[in-house]
């Protein structure tokens, strides 16, 4: 193959999308072309939240799903000729717009209807306006047509329709792979689709019956689609036949690899035989088709879709202590036999009898709804989409994690999350099938022996040898997991060769990396939202869903999937499995092929499987002479793919007792392809030796610690991806593999993500020969290891000894000769990235070093990484900061916040961070940022947060981010805005708002599918996008997590040089990489693989004098560079700014020696060039393997398509026209600051006002310039998402009416107060007035709502003070200061991980006590003996807000403020003094 | 587990005591008291275990020292013992006799100012205190290859390359001239640097490995090597390097100049009570000496003589302090002892007639690097000096002197002398007659004790691959 022929890196699988949703019905089942009208207009309204294509006019796609309009129908049919039976069908199919091809489907079509008995009554155009369509929208525009279909005489409706499904599937397995226009949008009794590839204003327009007064509906589902791709897809447009969805299922590759290997189970008496439509799931399009397909599969089998839905995505159960244990009973039944479809997801469905919305057990996408007067109830997105008289509103709320509401239209009724509850809890008797069928396995309390029949020593070498157990790994992994209950902390990154580079013996886990969820959907916080999470295991048979019967609760209940010797011993012995597993051995001859050996072991498992065995047991615990044993990891995955192949996966389970298990990581593996669980008996035997040895407290139960650290581990992993449950996380193959050949992934890991090929049987036959060699010889040690740490003779490590030494000799010395020297060692060092295989080849002739552009040229494409202080030490940070802003390159401040000292000279950051801690983001700190970097993932430990020790939050730190010093300060792992990918174009149009001038970045890390990811990033307007390796530093990290996440750069920045220019959005983004970047020849190839910008972390640390010494969590850099500690600092820190400015010089120059050897003459003729690389064949064998034709490829470019970026910036579609006529009539009072009172209307697409005014001030006067003088701002209606986002001192905002999410983000100042219209009849107490996430790192000012606010109030909140009416789920999550008063209703883990400020709690049903969270904080009621302070500044707050929202419920407080405050709780951090709250409270302001 | 992060700044660097000069000159025993247990640990304590651990970079032989470092902090001898041991056959001895202060302790993060880690000391501490409670290397899993290597000197590339053997399963046989093992670490090195008991016992402990001593026995003369050849599976020549370098200087033979290694060889003997007609004992006491030389071996010169009683010790150096190829610490140690030293100063000429009378120095100054990045000295003219003395030591170095034998079973050797070793497709330290390896300082001139024990370690590693067990 020549290059032009490789396939390049984009696959459509990574495509994602995210959405604007919402569903009005009305109650009673009244048709009406209002519901049709006003769905459509809620759409227009809600256009903000998809994306638009670049050629401007074809969005993502839009659609409703409307009640079956039968009237209309029937209408338009006869003027078609039609003739319609009494009863019928219709539906819309997409053809090809060639006659004979469309034909021919539609005779497929007509024939599958004649099939299944039923008949065709006619085929209708539907009438379009093709205009409306954008270019790429129209070169891919269906011819449409609507095809009617009678219903026989006397069938029932639910026949009909599951006939009509029948009919479907059959015709789409027909045409399927004839023709890709085809689709068969909907076609149903109950519902019709109208969707395509337009902006919602077109979608009437397009479809000309939707304009139609006779289009009468009761009901309709309407959808705006954003998606990471812009390839026009019709099909992909929502609603789909049933549902539309907001978010993503992130549990989705398990969920469609569950539903093939439950296929079977499929079948029910009402469906028949339906083997011939395989797959019954999609395992391609998007995940809401997946979960539209399951759905319709469940609903055909006969269940109500309100219970097929709930049992999909089912709340957080297992911890909920507070369900009723009939429906909790019925979550528990269905969970052995369906695993959650998680999201973050918000759902509307409907067939004919149900309209409903529900939420995922997360509760991350915001379902807002209103209940008016004339019974109609609207539910979206935001709240609102029409407008509607606040004196009609009898109700409005919000759905809270895992709740659904339902509209029952055929019996008129509204149901409530507990009546649809009521509802399904008593279709069989779930409880006592349970407590039947179920067995909980215990272990005893003591388990001090933790291996039985403990090795002898020699035998345990011969073991450790053969699995390869080093020293390094006992001590800094297993044996750190055993003590401490949790991983080793490391610092800095992953220096090493991947595994198929590398010359040493490797791990085959090494080959996997863990994915991880970035923006479009987001990772869960596993410490402090624990409650949502579950590794329960379930062992036994999975049987048919359809089936009732005690039967199927037979089971074995295990809360982890790491065993002890106990519970293996428990579940051997009992009744179930007695006589009812088999023994597999992964030994083989080390004659035989590995293959073969593979091929025995499926074999194998067949056999037993088949014989009826409810469990399998992969083992390579019993070593012989001549045998070798086959690799856990591949014999697991292998066999689990055999089985489900074979449809036995279900009937029996994968027990793995295995020496290869160590880590975290190596558990996830195993379970992510197909174990049940795992016996980790080496472990155990390696524990039980270092007990023996003395090391450890001989009272501490070593295995059980290390089962706890791995369980710890786990939830890390799974919520990386966001997934809570481990049914979930099983078999869904949740990696990319880096280096493996095809013959493995094929056979053994069938449908993960690999790319570039590499090792293959043969060379994991010659490691484990080797290792088998090792195992049996006198030498009688353990390799020392050399993986995490430098060592003599051990694994390569890119920053050595000799190159550190080199470089710092060079910047200290300012030679370049030494420099030379350094690069050579660089350059010529063994094979150690995927770089160092890849070899610039010139254009042309050398040119003359004088004509190369000069270096200040290139010295402006250099930034230096984020890295905070707090990270780095004051003088580290400065010294950078002064050396980038001298050569004309820019550093980045990274999270933490900036001196505003240092905002206007040359120690100022250019580049500010926004990270998802939001620490010391406040509007003045972003109008002082040329970028504003958002910092998604950081490539030593994508998909996860941070934490600052306490020890290292000094005086300084503490000031810069709010907080006090001495406590610890935790960053999430999601940004708490950003849960999909339109939250993160609002997030980008905040910032622009509040700075006009910055340039927005966004910063993510190579995995499968960053690409696509990248597409949606540019079509949420960033005009900046770095992309990270793998091989990123930190100042602290879990070590699996600097291992094993993130993909090497040159996969991940090629990906999405070559995905944006697919979608025509390179031009339009600025792309840069880092990771590892040391020389000007890896800029150089940066550069060919389409960077034009180049990020620098470790390099300017190392030239500042750190050492890679990997202590910097310890706050002990014994360089000074990574510590807080003064004397350190004043002592021994030796780093001046010429050092860095040495290091880049020098690279600048090197790039340009470079330039000149290639011929060229700047950097633009050699960016995105990747024909210009050489690919080289390798030193290994396993690297002589390797295909990184996919990085090169060229498939994707099209002629004359730009290279790089030529736009200078992205602006958003948006323009934010109120708030430019805000800034116009305020704009002499700020700069005159004068102040004043202003009155504007608003609507739910009048989004981040405010911010524009607040970023002008902080620009004039800085954050607190108009405390003196504010302006006051009146509005009236509903607000857009972000409301006095940035808000200063000053600026005050006075909302009658209600507002959407993130109200008051990263507020610092002024007074944001929302309360409702005086005409409104609700009762405001009990009611939603702002949405979700509000608050999210404020660090100041004052916030009055008179209403309920949504999930996650204040999270991160370091300062401002809030008094609200009642909260959804996760208040005051990782609050570090500032007040909140919450005078109702709080939802579940309040304060979890809050480490300051305080609250006051309202708890009039008694509940608080189970509902926050109780690590970190404590609660105490107020006494007016002992408490006069609190007593009155309660008092206070509650007097303010009656001042400002004249609450009635708060002057109700207020007048028996004695009896009330008994039930008050102060909540605070344990580590903080009640007494002394409110003082510090004073201090800080 | 986890201690204190800034130990290392809290507790200082601490050596153990030295004996104070005006009370060690008296007398031949070592200078330097050991630490306690306690001592240990809390000084191993200080280590901050690097990313990358520079100290075992630089060390020759890569010792784990970060690792045994913790051990010792957490009480735990035997392991460390038996960890130094994976990397170092004499551990004990290179604690003692390394200069520390240009390698592991050079290289220590801490020696930034902070104070490096006391890597030397503990390392000693470790061996000698597990030994006295009772560890004896691990053999129990040694499978018995049933072949035999002879070794022909038992200094310590000989030594080590023994001990990979044996833990290897294969018999080693160590041929030795002299009466003890040890070769120059015996012999050479004075006993206030080095107790011999210390030597016996590594000589006990390797006995009790199963190393076999063939002593007293000069091969080629006692016994052929033909014989060992052919009766052994394989052969390692670890021989060391004798032969003094000629200073070229004018009237080397006056009666009282001496070579260096004669005269510490003489004064090893007379503590040892070993009478040697080849290394006579020489007598120094109220003497004027002049030691010529600013290696580690002058330095041994220079403190022997004042420990004879010399009436006054001077040392001769043509470069400054700063460029001097010994270990500073021995400079210090003999400045302290009182020997005087006299830098920038070129012998030219021994002056005298019958005995020796004076050295004739010129005045130099360092010139620009050579290839190896050391700066020359140049002679300035019209400096020159006579300094008188009435013994003078020559301390320039040494050559190996390759008995004939070698050549004779066709290995090949180099320009400088020294044996050839790892010919192309050969291994490592193999020699060009396959069954033959070398190491130590007759493969790389005279060097350091503990890079002869990495080249007999690696030799043997070698030997067994070639063995194939």
């Amino acid at each position: 193959m020549t290059k032009k022929d490789a396939k390049g890196l984009y696959d459509p699988l990574f495509e994602h999308d995210s959405c604007g949703f919402g569903l009005i019905a009305n109650i009673d089942d009244k048709s009406s072309h209002w519901v049709v009208k006003t769905a459509i207009n809620s759409l227009k309204r809600l256009t903000h939240r998809g994306a638009i294509s670049a050629d401007g006019k074809s969005g993502d796609g839009c659609g409703v799903l409307i009640k079956f309009p039968s009237e209309f129908l029937r209408a338009v049919a006869i003027d078609s000729n039609i003739k319609l039976d009494a009863k019928f069908a219709a539906g819309t199919v997409f053809l090809n717009p060639k006659k004979r091809m469309a034909n021919k489907v539609k005779k497929i079509i007509e024939s599958t209807i004649k099939q299944e008995g039923l008949g065709l009554a006619g085929w209708r155009e539907v009438p379009i306006d093709a205009s409306v369509c954008g270019q790429s929208a129209k070169d891919t525009l269906p011819h449409i047509e609507q095809v009617y279909v009678n219903c026989s005489e006397g069938m029932s409706n639910e026949t009909f329709n599951r006939k009509l499904f029948l009919v479907r599937r059959r015709a789409e397995t027909q045409f399927e792979g004839l023709d890709e226009f085809s689709y068969i949008a909907s076609l149903s009794s109950d519902s019709i689709s109208y969707k395509g590839m337009v902006m919602p204003d077109g979608l009437p327009r397009f479809y000309l019956d939707l304009l139609d007064d006779r289009l009468e509906a009761s009901a309709c589902l309407f959808h705006q689609r954003f998606s990471t791709n812009t390839l026009p897809e019709w099909r992909l447009a929502q609603p789909f036949r049933f549902l539309a969805h907001n978010g993503e299922i992130n549990t989705i590759q398990g969920n469609r690899n569950w539903a093939i290997a439950r296929a079977q189970h499929f079948y029910s008496d009402d469906l028949g035989d339906i083997s011939d439509l395989k797959p019954i799931v999609s395992m391609t399009g998007s995940d809401s088709s997946s979960l539209d397909n399951m759905l319709e599969i469940m609903q055909a089998s006969g269940m109500s879709i309100i219970q097929a839905m709930r049992i999909l995505i089912p709340p957080a159960w297992q911890a909920d202590e507070m369900m009723d244990s009939e429906i909790k009973a019925f979550y528990e039944f269905y969970s052995c036999h369906m695993e959650p479809w998680d999201g973050p997801a918000g759902i509307v469905l409907m067939n004919g009898r149900y309209a409903a919305c529900c939420l995922d057990r997360n509760g991350l996408r915001p379902a807002r709804y209103v209940l008016t007067k004339d019974r109609h109830i609207t539910i979206a997105s935001e709240i609102g989409v029409y407008d509607y008289p606040e004196e009609d509103v009898i109700k409005k709320g919000k759905l809270g994690p895992g709740e659904m509401l339902a509209v029952d239209l055929l019996k008129g009724e509204l149901l409530s999350n507990d009546q649809i509850h009521d509802h399904i809890k008593v279709g069989a008797p779930y409880q006592k099938w349970l407590r039947d069928g179920f067995r909980y396995l215990d272990s005893k309390l003591i388990d001090r022996t933790i291996a039985a029949e403990p090795m002898e020593k020699e035998t345990l070498i011969t073991y450790q040898k053969m699995f390869n157990v080093s020293r390094e790994e006992i001590k800094e992994v297993i044996s750190v997991l055993a003590s401490t209950e949790q991983e080793a902390v490391g610092s800095m990154g992953d220096d090493t060769p991947m595994p198929v580079l590398s010359k040493k013996l490797r791990s085959p886990f090494d080959y996997f990396r863990q994915q991880f969820a970035q923006v479009t959907n987001p990772p869960i916080d596993s410490l402090r939202e624990r409650v949502v999470m579950t590794l329960q295991t379930n062992i036994g048979r999975t049987s048919g869903l359809f089936e009732l019967t005690a039967k199927h609760a037979e089971q074995i209940i295990i809360n982890s999937p790491i065993l002890s010797q106990q519970k293996l011993r428990q579940l051997l012995r009992s009744e179930m499995f007695g006589d009812s597993h088999a023994f597999i051995d992964l030994n083989f001859p080390e004659t035989t092929d590995y293959l073969s050996a593979l091929k025995r072991i499926c074999d194998e498992a067949e056999v037993a499987a088949k014989a009826g065995n409810l469990f399998i047991m992969l083992s390579d615990r019993y070593l012989k002479p001549g045998m070798i044993p086959a690799h856990a990891l591949l014999a697991t995955g292998a066999v689990h793919h055999h089985l489900v192949g074979l449809g036995l996966r279900c009937s029996t389970n994968i027990i793995v007792e295995t020496g290869v298990a160590r880590d975290p990581h190596h558990f996830a593996c195993l379970i992510g392809y197909g174990a049940t669980a795992v016996y980790p008996y080496l472990i155990y035997q390696s524990l039980h030796d270092l007990a023996r040895r003395g090391n450890v407290d001989r009272t501490q139960q070593l295995g059980r610690s290390f089962r706890r650290g791995i369980r710890k581990g786990l939830f890390k992993i799974m919520s990386k991806m966001g997934i809570s449950c481990l049914s979930s996380y099983r078999g869904a193959q949740l990696f990319e593999i880096v280096g493996l050949h095809s013959e493995i992934v094929e056979f053994c890991f069938s449908g993960t993500v690999s790319r570039i090929q590499g090792t293959k049987f043969s060379d994991l036959m010659d490691d484990q020969k080797e290792l088998a060699r090792l195992s049996r010889s006198n030498e009688q040690s353990l390799s020392q290891g050399g993986l995490l740490k430098y060592v003599y003779d051990g694994e390569y490590h890119c920053y050595n000894p000799e190159v550190i030494s080199t470089l710092q000799a060079a910047v200290k010395t300012g030679n370049y000769q030494t420099y030379i020297e350094y690069a050579d060692l660089v350059n010529h060092r063994q094979v150690s990235t995927l770089r160092d295989l890849m070899k610039p080849v010139p254009l042309g002739d050398s040119i003359k070093l004088e004509d190369v552009e000069p270096v200040q040229d290139i010295l402006i494409r250099f930034d230096s990484a984020g890295m905070s202080l707090g990270a780095l030490s004051p003088e580290a940070h400065e010294a950078l900061a002064i050396a980038m802003n001298r050569i004309g390159a820019r550093s980045n401040s990274g999270e933490g916040g900036e001196d505003p000292s240092r905002y206007k000279n040359e120690r100022r950051s250019k580049i500010k961070q926004i990270a998802s801690g939001r620490f010391g983001v406040t509007a003045e700190y972003l109008v002082n940022a040329e970028v504003i970097q958002i910092k998604i993932a950081q490539g030593a430990k994508p998909g996860e947060g941070g934490q600052l020790p306490g020890h290292k939050v000094d005086n300084v730190i503490a000031k810069l981010r709010y907080a006090k010093p001495g406590v610890g300060l935790i960053s999430p792992p999601p940004h708490h805005d950003i849960y999909s990918i339109e939250d993160l174009g609002q997030l980008i149009f905040d910032l622009k708002q509040v700075n006009p001038d910055a340039l927005v970045s966004v910063k993510l890390v190579a995995e499968p599918g960053v690409g696509t990811i990248a597409a949606g990033v540019v079509k949420a307007y960033a005009d900046l996008i770095t992309i990270s390796g793998y091989d990123g530093g930190t100042g602290a990290s879990p070590l699996s997590s600097v291992k094993y996440a993130g993909s090497p750069w040159e996969l991940g920045l090629s990906e999405v040089h070559q995905v944006l220019i697919k979608n025509d959005l390179r031009h339009k983004v600025r792309l840069q990489t880092d990771g590892g970047l040391k020389t000007g020849l890896d800029v150089i190839k940066a550069a060919m693989l389409g960077a034009e910008s180049y990020g620098f972390g470790t390099g300017p640390m190392v030239a500042l004098g750190c050492k890679y010494l990997r202590i910097c969590h310890l706050n002990n850099c014994a360089t000074g560079v990574a510590t807080q500690n003064n004397l350190l600092r004043s002592e021994y820190f030796i780093g001046l700014p010429e050092m860095v400015i040495n290091f880049f010089t020098f690279i600048a120059e090197d790039v340009r020696y470079w330039l000149a050897k290639l011929g060229a003459k700047n950097l633009e003729d050699i960016i995105g060039r990747t024909d210009l690389i050489e690919l080289l064949p390798g030193e290994t064998k396993r690297q002589k393997n390797l295909d990184l034709r996919p990085i090169i490829a060229s498939d994707h470019l099209i002629e004359g398509a730009p290279r790089f970026c030529t736009a200078l910036r992205n602006d958003p579609f948006d323009k934010g026209e109120l708030a430019e006529n805000m800034l116009s009539q305020t704009l002499s009072s700020i700069q005159n600051k004068t102040g004043g009172d202003f009155s504007f209307k608003i609507s739910n697409f009048n989004r981040s006002i405010g911010a524009r005014l607040s970023g002008e001030i902080a620009r004039i006067h800085g954050n607190d310039g108009m405390i003196d003088t504010p302006i006051n701002i009146n509005l009236n209606g509903t607000a857009g998402q972000s409301l006095g986002a940035f808000n200063v001192s000053g600026m005050n905002l006075i909302l009658t009416g209600d507002a959407n999410d993130y109200v008051g983000k990263g507020m610092g100042g002024g007074r944001i107060i929302i309360k409702p219209s005086e005409k409104a009849e609700f009762i405001p107490k009990d009611t939603v007035i702002i949405g979700n996430t509000c608050l999210y790192g404020a660090t100041g000012g004052h916030l009055f709502a008179s209403g309920h606010a949504g999930e996650r109030f204040a999270v991160r909140n370091s300062g401002a003070i809030a008094v609200v009416e009642g909260v959804g789920d996760h208040c005051c999550e990782y609050m570090t200061n500032g007040v909140v008063v919450v005078l109702g209703p709080t939802g579940i883990n309040f304060g979890a991980g809050m480490t300051g400020g305080f609250a006051y709690v309202l708890d009039l049903e008694r509940k608080f006590v189970d509902l926050y969270n109780h690590e970190l904080i404590d609660i105490h009621r107020i006494t007016p003996e002992n408490m006069e302070a609190h007593l009155h500044h309660l008092r206070s707050l509650i007097v303010e807000h009656i001042e400002y929202t004249d609450s009635k419920w708060a002057q109700e407080i207020l007048q028996d403020y004695r009896s009330y405050l008994a039930k008050f709780w102060v909540v605070k951090p344990k580590a903080a003094e009640l007494g002394s709250l409110i003082t510090s409270l004073r201090e800080a302001a | 587990m986890s201690k204190h992060p800034l130990q290392y700044l809290e507790l200082s660097r601490r050596d153990p005591e030295t004996e104070i000069p005006e009370v060690r000159i008296k007398h031949f025993d070592e200078i330097y008291q050991s630490y306690d247990g306690a001592e240990a640990a809390s000084q191993a304590g200080r280590c901050i275990s690097c990313g990358i651990p520079y100290c075992e970079w630089k060390c020759p032989v890569h010792n784990y020292i970060p690792n045994w470092l913790e051990l010792i902090e957490e009480g735990r001898l035997f392991e460390a013992a038996e960890l130094s041991h994976q990397t170092n056959s004499l551990p004990e001895i290179c604690g003692r006799v390394c200069p520390q202060d240009r390698l592991c302790e050079d290289a220590c993060t801490l020696n930034n100012g902070v104070g490096a880690i006391s890597i030397g000391n503990i390392e000693r501490y470790i061996t000698d205190e597990a030994i006295k409670q009772g560890w004896r290397p691990d053999m129990d899993n040694v499978k018995n290859s049933s072949k035999r290597v002879a070794i022909i000197g038992a200094g310590p590339a000989g030594l080590s390359a023994a001990d990979i053997l044996a833990r290897g399963g294969v018999s080693p046989v160590v041929f030795d001239a002299y009466p003890e093992i040890g070769g120059l670490l015996t012999f050479g090195i004075p006993t206030f640097k080095l107790d011999k008991k210390v030597v016996k016992m590594r000589r006990h402990i390797m006995e009790g490995m199963g190393v076999e001593f063939i002593l007293n026995t000069h091969v080629g003369k006692d016994k052929s090597f033909s014989s060992i050849y052919d009766e052994f599976d394989a052969v390692f020549i670890g021989i060391g390097t004798y032969q003094q370098i000629n200073g070229g200087l004018i009237s080397e033979d006056l009666t009282g100049v001496h070579e260096a290694l004669t005269y510490l060889i003489g004064s090893v003997n007379q503590q040892l009570k070993i009478t040697d007609s080849n290394n006579p004992y020489i007598d120094l006491s109220e003497k004027n000496v002049v030691v010529l030389g600013g290696g580690d071996t002058g330095m041994d010169c220079n403190r022997t003589a004042i420990r004879q009683g010399a009436a006054k010790v001077s040392c001769i150096y043509r470069r400054d302090e700063a460029n001097m190829p010994g270990s500073r610490r021995e400079v210090v140690n003999s400045k302290e002892e009182g020997v005087d030293f006299l830098f920038n100063k070129q012998p030219i000429e021994i002056v005298g007639k019958e005995y020796v009378t004076g050295v004739r120095v010129a005045e130099t100054k360092l010139g620009e690097p050579d290839e190896n990045g050391r700066r020359l000295p140049e002679l300035i003219d019209g400096s020159e000096e006579i300094i008188s003395a009435d013994a003078v030591i020559i301390a320039f170095g040494y050559l190996p002197n390759i008995p004939k034998w070698v050549s004779d079973h066709s290995v090949n050797s180099r320009s400088n002398g020294c044996i050839e070793v790892a010919p192309k497709d050969h291994l490592p330290f193999q020699t060009s007659n396959s069954k033959i390896f070398a190491g130590g300082d007759v493969v790389r001139g005279s060097d350091l004790v503990v890079t002869a024990v990495f080249e007999g370690r690696e030799a043997a590693k070698s030997i067994l691959s070639y063995l194939s067990v």
